[in-house]
């Protein structure tokens, strides 16, 4: 019995299912009336059930479904219906959104229309459930804390719709599926001269890394009073017992400050909510006020500057060259050798016009010798460090 | 749960983190990383030792034949030659017999030739000999990059070898389909770049998400083709950097631009020449990528300076800075001016193409950004 009292149990209770308190202004009712599970049990509580579905959870799986299906059926159709292509290929498979021509049109279903529906309805769906969230909270008399938590997920959720609506194209919403969905991060994030520069990104990783420590510590803070009955955490809000003075005055000890038991909620709900949110804000900030984050952060310095150019000691020169030194024709691997650093920052620097006839890949006049002699012998400028030195030479390699 | 004793749980327990462990001996793990940039900003190479061994122990070089011997002065004897018709007879002859080994594989003439009647570009039932016109747009496409593309294939140098590697077909032959989109920007598009140059969003770069991950799709396939991290060109905080890029961005850079040229000039027009069962689902002609001829090495045939031996592939009048001396008869006014040119560049001068490669990096990125810029 002890045992059972306690927060670490292995006792799993078999009894009639706890029903719950009865609630007036509920429009439906609740499904089945209880079972209990004993993996359930090794995870939470064992019993599952009952569930109450209403008029919101109904239609939000409905159109759910309806978004898994056009998704799901697309993906397989890209595969020609082959099953076991299906299965195989999954994780690489993807509905998209509509190619860039379309800009903010309606597309052909093939071209994307597929995947506007599906968004719409998986929106739906996502917002369904929000408001049955929200409605089953005021039903039970609870704070609103979750429907808001969650509502923060979904206006990230939103900022991939607004986004590629503010900049005018569909094209930039990201696709479904699990690899592409991956890639996009991926490319959204080069394409805007890597987010990594942008503030809010920064603020929504603070956050989310953040979430996990805070969860971590207050998870291991419980557990670690547990013994002496720290797991009756609301109690101890108003009526501290020496499971919270101890972990209080833990924390204290080793950092200081303390949460309270009510206050480490508000920390962790916060954190939480800010993740998404300044996440969402760093979405629609780029692409329509900043368009590449890294000149963004060269600006405001943000950027650490460092030697950039890669100027090699005679020691990485030589690593360079790896086990097959004088193995491989030319050793290995080859690295050029490093140059002064000239060459100019294009993505600072806007392209002087004078610099378009000479590009350096149109040799045409200077490959052939009747043309180029005369410039060789005749420009002392052109000449002069050529004849001293080839520029790049290969590095540790054997002499051509 | 019976099966699992107080004692066998405790055995499972203790082996499964001994299995995760042990399953890291897997495979050739050494792996060689070399900084390649400032400390603490990941320029570094990985290098799988294992991997790289087994790749370098399959690239075979064929021996050089032997040089061509002194050859009977004048115009070359044969009819229809339009390619090689500024080498001797000795060299030509040479030419032919490596090209057979490096192509066809076999050492046959027949594979391109009408054995009865060497000139002629059909069989002797009347059809066209495809391999034979292919080939000759083949060493013209050769000549342009020994000649042209000094920026990107410097004193190495290509052959057929380089590519075909004893096959009829290269490696990595790609045609168009929605799996090819980011390899057909080579053809469509005038660049890869999708950064803006600025901070603020302007109607002067529209590129989309999309277009960035075609051109993510180019860099990896670049990536895999030469068997290199992101960062053997770019330093990735910012990949549209000149600046902050190592000096092979500006190779890789002209390997594009060459990559262009080559399958907009020489193997996309051949498509009327192969027959069908040559072409690709949308009747377009086999094209070449990075893959086709670098075979997963950060050099083709790790730098192997095979068509040093073989002037008739130059096309142009200097290579090495060593005078090119393959004119056995200047039948013409060109050659005539080519051989004098030599005669010039003899001395330590170096020559202008190569004296052009000092203003590589600044052009380069000029050229990029130009090319950014004129997109619609």
């Amino acid at each position: 019995m002890l045992e059972y009292q306690n927060l670490f149990t292995r006792v799993q209770v078999r009894t009639v299912p706890e029903a719950g308190i009865p609630i007036e202004d509920s429009p439906g009712g609740r499904l089945g009336t209880g079972t209990f599970s004993y993996l359930a049990g090794k995870l939470g509580d064992a019993q599952i059930g009952p569930v109450y579905l209403g008029t919101a959870g109904t239609f939000s799986l409905l159109f759910g479904f309806l978004a898994f299906e056009i998704i799901g059926l697309n993906m397989w159709a890209s595969v020609g219906w082959d099953p076991v292509e299906f299965i195989r290929q999954l994780p690489w498979l993807a509905l998209e959104p509509p190619p860039p021509q379309y800009g903010l049109h309606v597309p052909p279903l093939q071209q994307g229309g597929w995947y506007l529906m599906a968004g719409f309805f998986l929106t739906v769906s996502i917002l369904l459930w929000w408001l049955r969230v929200y409605r089953r909270a005021t039903a039970l008399n609870m704070g609103t804390h979750l429907p808001w938590a969650f509502a923060s997920a979904i206006f990230l959720y939103s900022t991939f719709f607004f986004q590629p609506l503010l900049v005018g194209s569909w094209s930039e919403m990201v696709p479904f599926g699990l690899f592409p969905h991956l890639d996009w991060t991926s490319a959204f994030s080069i394409r805007y001269g890597n987010l990594y520069y942008n503030p809010f990104h920064a603020l929504s990783i603070v956050f989310l890394y953040g979430s996990a420590v805070l969860f971590a510590m207050h998870g291991a803070t419980i557990l670690a009073v547990a013994r002496l009955g720290g797991e009756r955490e609301i109690e101890q809000i108003t009526d501290r017992g020496t499971a919270a003075e101890r972990s209080m005055l833990f924390w204290r000890w080793t950092m200081g400050f303390n949460a309270t038991m009510e206050s480490i909620h508000r920390w962790a709900w916060w954190f939480a909510v800010l993740t998404t949110f300044t996440g969402g804000i760093g979405i629609l900030l780029t692409g329509t006020v900043v368009d590449n984050w890294y000149l963004w952060g060269v600006k405001h310095g943000l950027v650490s500057p460092y030697p950039a150019q890669n100027n090699l000691t005679a020691e990485q020169q030589e690593l360079l060259r790896g086990r097959y030194q004088g193995t491989a024709p030319d050793s290995f691997p080859t690295y050029v050798a490093p140059q002064p650093a000239m060459m100019l920052d294009s993505t600072a620097l806007m392209t002087p016009a004078h610099s378009l006839p000479a590009d350096s890949t149109r040799v045409d006049s200077l490959a052939t010798p009747v043309a180029a002699t005369p410039a060789a012998t005749t420009t002392p400028a052109a000449a002069g460090p050529a004849a001293a030195k080839p520029p790049a030479a290969p590095v540790g390699g054997k002499a051509p | 749960m019976s099966f699992l004793t107080p004692t066998r749980r405790r055995l499972v327990a203790a082996a499964i983190p001994l299995a995760m462990l042990s399953l890291g001996a897997c495979g050739d793990a050494e792996t060689d990383s070399v900084q390649v940039g400032y400390r603490g900003t990941a320029m570094e190479q990985n290098y799988d030792h294992g991997d790289l061994k087994a790749k370098f122990a399959q690239v075979k070089i064929p021996t050089p034949l032997p040089p061509a011997g002194a050859s009977p002065p004048g115009p070359l004897p044969w009819q229809n030659v339009q390619v090689l018709n500024d080498i001797s007879v000795g060299e030509f002859n040479r030419t032919m017999v490596a090209m057979s080994t490096w192509v066809a594989g076999t050492g046959n003439c027949a594979y391109c030739h009408n054995i009865a009647n060497l000139a002629s570009d059909t069989l002797p039932n009347g059809k066209p000999l495809y391999t034979k016109l292919v080939a000759r747009r083949m060493l013209q496409m050769t000549r342009q990059i020994n000649g042209q593309y000094s920026q990107h294939v410097k004193n190495t140098g290509v052959t057929c070898y380089t590519c075909h590697m004893g096959k009829p077909l290269p490696n990595g032959l790609w045609f168009y389909s929605n799996q090819t989109d980011y390899l057909r920007h080579y053809l469509d598009r005038d660049g890869a770049r999708v950064i803006t140059q600025q901070v603020t969003p302007t109607n002067m770069n529209r590129s989309s998400v999309k277009q960035t991950e075609w051109t993510y799709s180019l860099m990896m396939s670049q990536s895999r083709s030469l068997g290199v991290n992101c960062t053997y060109c770019h330093n990735s905080r910012q990949f549209a950097s000149w600046k902050e890029a190592p000096p092979a961005r500006v190779t890789a850079y002209h390997g594009i631009l060459m990559l262009r040229d080559v399958n907009q000039n020489y193997l996309s027009p051949l498509q009327p020449v192969y027959p069908a069962v040559r072409l690709g689902a949308q009747g377009d002609a086999p094209k070449a990528q990075c893959v086709t001829c670098h075979n997963g090495a950060y050099k083709p045939l790790y730098g192997a300076q095979m068509v040093k031996d073989y002037p008739a592939l130059w096309g142009r009048a200097e290579w090495n800075g060593v005078p090119f001396q393959g004119l056995g008869m200047p039948p013409a006014d060109t050659a005539t001016a080519a051989t004098d040119s030599t005669a010039k560049l003899a001395t330590p001068v170096q020559p202008p193409v190569k004296a052009s490669s000092s203003a590589t990096p600044a052009t380069g990125a000029a050229t990029v950004g130009a090319g950014n810029m004129n997109r619609p």
